[in-house]
Formats: C-alpha cells, sequence, structure tokens
C-alpha cells in the first residue's frame, strides 16, 4: 500500500481526493476549537485572560517538533532508499515548520510580556527553539542553493539529519535545565495537570492545526510534483 | 597486517594534509593577522576597558569560529578544484579517514599560531593567569569540534558556485552550544554546577561531533563524486 502510493503520480491522484476534505476538517475543527478558547473555557485564576494564547502557541510548538521529525524521517528514507517523494515532502514540510516555530516564538514572545514581565528571556527552551528555526531556515535556503535539485535534496537530507540533535534538546530543555520556561504540563506517562475545560479546547486546536498542516502539505507536495513535471517537460524539449 | 597498513596509510594522510599546509604557510599568517585584527576591531569598538575584561571570551571565540570558517575553505576547495580529492577516494582512502586527516592538519594549524597568540590575547585583554589557563584548556577541548564541524561546512559549499555565505548560514547555529558551553555565557544555562562540568561537557560534545560529522561527511563526499 505505501510503496504503491510512493509512486509521485499515484499520489498527486489521492492528493487531489484527500486535500478537500482535509481542508475542510481544519475550518470547521478551527472553528469549534476558536469558540472553545474564548468562550467555552474558563481563564486562569493567575494568568486570567492571557492564557488562551496557549490554545495557539503549545499546538504550534508541538508541531514545529513534529514537522522537523517528520523531515529527519523522510531524510533517512530519502538517504537509504533514494526515493524522490520523500524529498518532495521534506521540501515542502521546512516552509510550513519554519512558520509554525516563527508562530510559536511570536505567540510565546506575546504571552511571555504579561506573565514573564518580558518579551524574550535567553533560557534553554527559548534559545533551543529559535536554534530550530535557524536550522529551517537553513534548510529553506539549501534546499534553493542548488541549480540540481536532486543534490540541494540530498545536502538537505544530511543537514536535517544533524539538525536532530536539537530536538532532544528542546523537548528536555526544561528539565536539564532551570528555566523560566515551565515543564510540560501534558505528558503521555502521567495525567495532565491541565484542568479538562481548557485541555478540551487545546486538543481541539491541535486537532484543527494537524489537518491545516496536512492540506498544506499536501497542497505544496502536488505544487512541486507539477513543477518537476514542468522541469523534465522543458529538458526534453531543449534536447 | 591489514590494519597496520590501513594506520598506516591514514598517517601518510594526516602527514600529507600537514606538508601542504606547511607548504602554504601564508594561510596560517592570514588565520593569525584576522585573529589579531579582529580582536583588536571588537576592543577598539569598546571605550571602557573593564567591559572588555568582562567580554574577552565572547570576543577571542567569535573570532576564532569566523577565521576558523574561513580558513576551512582553503582545506577543501583546492583539493575539489585539482581533483586529488577525488583521486584519494579512487586510491582507497575512506571518508572518514579524509575528513579526519584534514581535520587534524586544520587542528595543527590552528594550534600554532594560538600559541603565540594566546599570550597576546592576555596582555590585550588583561585578564588574570587562571583565567588564561581556563581559555587554552578551552581552546584544547573545543577545537576539535569547531575543526570537524567547519570542514563539514566546507564540504556543503564546495560545489556552490555562488553565494559561499550559505555555510555560514546552515553551520553557525551548530556551533551555539559550542559558544554557550566554552563562554559559561552569562547565566543562560547556569544549573547543575555546569561551571565545574563544563570541560566534561565539552569533551562530550566532541564526542557526538565526532560520529555525526564523519557520517554526514562521508554522505556529502559520495553525492559531490556523483
Amino acid at each position: 500500500m505505501i510503496f504503491n502510493l510512493a509512486n509521485p503520480l499515484r499520489f498527486q491522484r489521492l492528493i487531489e481526493k484527500i486535500e478537500p476534505i482535509t481542508l475542510n476538517i481544519a475550518i470547521i475543527l478551527l472553528l469549534v476549537g476558536l469558540f472553545f478558547c474564548f468562550f467555552g473555557s474558563p481563564p486562569d485564576y493567575l494568568q486570567g485572560e492571557t492564557v488562551r494564547i496557549m490554545y495557539i502557541h503549545v499546538p504550534c510548538a508541538w508541531f514545529s517538533l513534529m514537522i522537523y521529525s517528520i523531515i529527519a524521517l523522510c531524510s533517512i528514507f530519502s538517504i537509504v532508499f533514494k526515493h524522490t517523494l520523500a524529498d518532495l515532502i521534506s521540501r515542502s514540510c521546512a516552509p510550513i515548520g519554519a512558520c509554525f516555530t516563527l508562530a510559536t516564538l511570536l505567540s510565546g514572545s506575546i504571552w511571555g510580556k504579561p506573565t514573564w514581565g518580558t518579551w524574550w528571556v535567553w533560557d534553554a527552551r527559548l534559545t533551543s527553539e529559535l536554534v530550530l528555526l535557524v536550522i529551517y531556515v537553513g534548510l529553506i535556503i539549501i534546499n534553493n542553493a542548488y541549480e540540481d535539485k536532486s543534490k540541494a535534496d540530498r545536502y538537505s537530507s544530511i543537514l536535517a539529519i544533524i539538525g536532530i540533535i536539537n530536538l532532544p534538546i528542546i523537548k528536555w530543555s526544561v528539565d536539564w535545565w532551570s528555566t523560566l520556561h515551565q515543564p510540560a504540563s501534558i505528558s503521555k506517562f502521567s495525567s495532565p495537570s491541565i484542568d479538562s475545560s481548557m485541555l478540551l479546547p487545546l486538543f481541539i486546536m491541535t486537532f484543527s492545526f494537524l489537518f491545516f498542516f496536512i492540506s498544506i502539505l499536501l497542497i505544496r507536495v502536488r505544487g512541486e510534483i507539477i513543477q518537476r513535471k514542468i522541469e523534465v517537460i522543458r529538458f526534453n524539449r531543449m534536447a | 597486517m591489514g590494519k597496520y597498513k590501513v594506520k598506516l596509510d591514514f598517517f601518510k594522510l594526516v602527514k600529507r594534509e600537514i606538508r601542504i599546509m606547511l607548504k602554504n604557510f601564508s594561510i596560517i599568517y592570514s588565520f593569525s593577522t584576522f585573529f589579531v585584527i579582529a580582536s583588536l576591531i571588537f576592543v577598539f569598538s569598546v571605550n571602557d576597558i573593564s567591559y572588555v575584561k568582562i567580554f574577552y571570551k565572547s570576543i577571542v571565540w567569535i573570532v576564532l569560529i569566523f577565521s576558523i570558517m574561513l580558513v576551512s575553505e582553503n582545506f577543501l576547495n583546492e583539493d575539489f578544484n585539482d581533483g586529488s580529492l577525488k583521486e584519494l577516494q579512487f586510491l582507497g582512502f575512506s571518508e572518514e579517514s579524509i575528513i579526519v586527516s584534514k581535520s587534524m592538519a586544520m587542528w595543527v594549524m590552528i594550534m600554532i599560531p594560538m600559541l603565540f597568540l594566546v599570550p597576546l590575547v592576555f596582555v590585550f585583554f588583561q585578564i588574570t593567569l587562571n583565567e588564561l589557563l581556563t581559555l587554552v584548556i578551552n581552546l584544547l577541548l573545543a577545537t576539535p569540534s569547531l575543526t570537524l564541524i567547519s570542514i563539514l561546512s566546507s564540504l556543503f559549499s564546495v560545489q556552490l558556485k555562488r553565494n559561499k555565505i550559505i555555510q555560514f548560514v546552515i553551520i553557525l547555529p551548530f556551533f551555539i552550544p559550542m559558544i554557550i558551553f566554552t563562554t559559561s555565557s552569562g547565566t543562560l544555562f547556569e544549573s547543575n554546577n555546569l561551571k565545574e562540568n563544563q570541560f566534561l561537557i565539552l569533551i562530550g560534545i566532541f564526542f557526538i561531533t565526532l560520529p555525526v560529522c564523519l557520517m554526514a561527511g562521508r554522505l556529502i563526499m559520495k553525492e559531490i563524486n556523483k
């Protein structure tokens, strides 16, 4: 099934079917999520209304890490199996991941001002997230630096694999160092320290972001496939 | 016997790199001059000498990183352009041994001028002997990782015909941990008795950098020769 879909043309046909569905789900979930964020959840007893930034900040932060993991996995897949689709996905993921990371930093900064009293602190979590943004930018630059796209894909895969080092640092920075940023509130291994009235909108927003990410990714992958087709046609005409 | 031969070959390779480096002695001059002038520019830009005393570590490390990155380009570009990089691989030298030999030669190239530059740092920045000693130990422990990463950055840019600044953009983020731990800058990561463990962390960084750079370098070198 997976190897059947690994053909870019077959994948393009699948994208055309899935993409409108995911985009619609994302919009519906976003509307429902925003309703819950603003009207269906209580303000925090300490932070007041500013806690609502969490519904944007936390999903963005999760996705900034998740998208990098996808890029890294695709890069490994690309280097081992030399598959075009893996290259296309990692190439398409990089700008989306950069946007999510930027949104994380901006929303965190806006949240930080009223709660910490400053827009920015050089603590481990924030610094490592900033490094992630720089790595994303590096990936985008390297993707566009080489005239030969396959070479650019290979180099960006290597860079993405090196950058994996940063992921555990971001994840556990709040535990390893004494940071101003709070430790994880939602963990796989223990019950969440957030009230369910806040957890529900957070999860709805997360799923809305997930479907939004999938639809944007599919649009970008389709664009990449079409662009490569055009390049092949141009090359054939020149030859 | 085979193992012994491989060892011999590797040392031949290191010897070759060092011989080439000594032939191009002007690189060492350029490196030293760049280091001194760039440090001086920092000093001149600060009016109060007490600030220089505070920021001497940052100045030394930033200048060192940039000078290493500028020099590293020479190490690979010439070999790539005259085809000796390909030839070495054709002769049977593994990509890893080429990278390690180049890093070793580069490390020697950095350490020779640093022997003469460290007393200058001592005088310029008016630091204590204890601070100087810490700086020297930091230099010894962190420069192997720096050279490995710089060689990797040169490998990334060796096939770029224009916009060579990309190598700085993509590789500089990986210098951040080293800058943090060598300068133990400010209060950023000041917990878990970091100051006592600083040297151990630098050794740890080296042992992470070495396999990562060798693996990535091998992949890039294979890609270069395609």
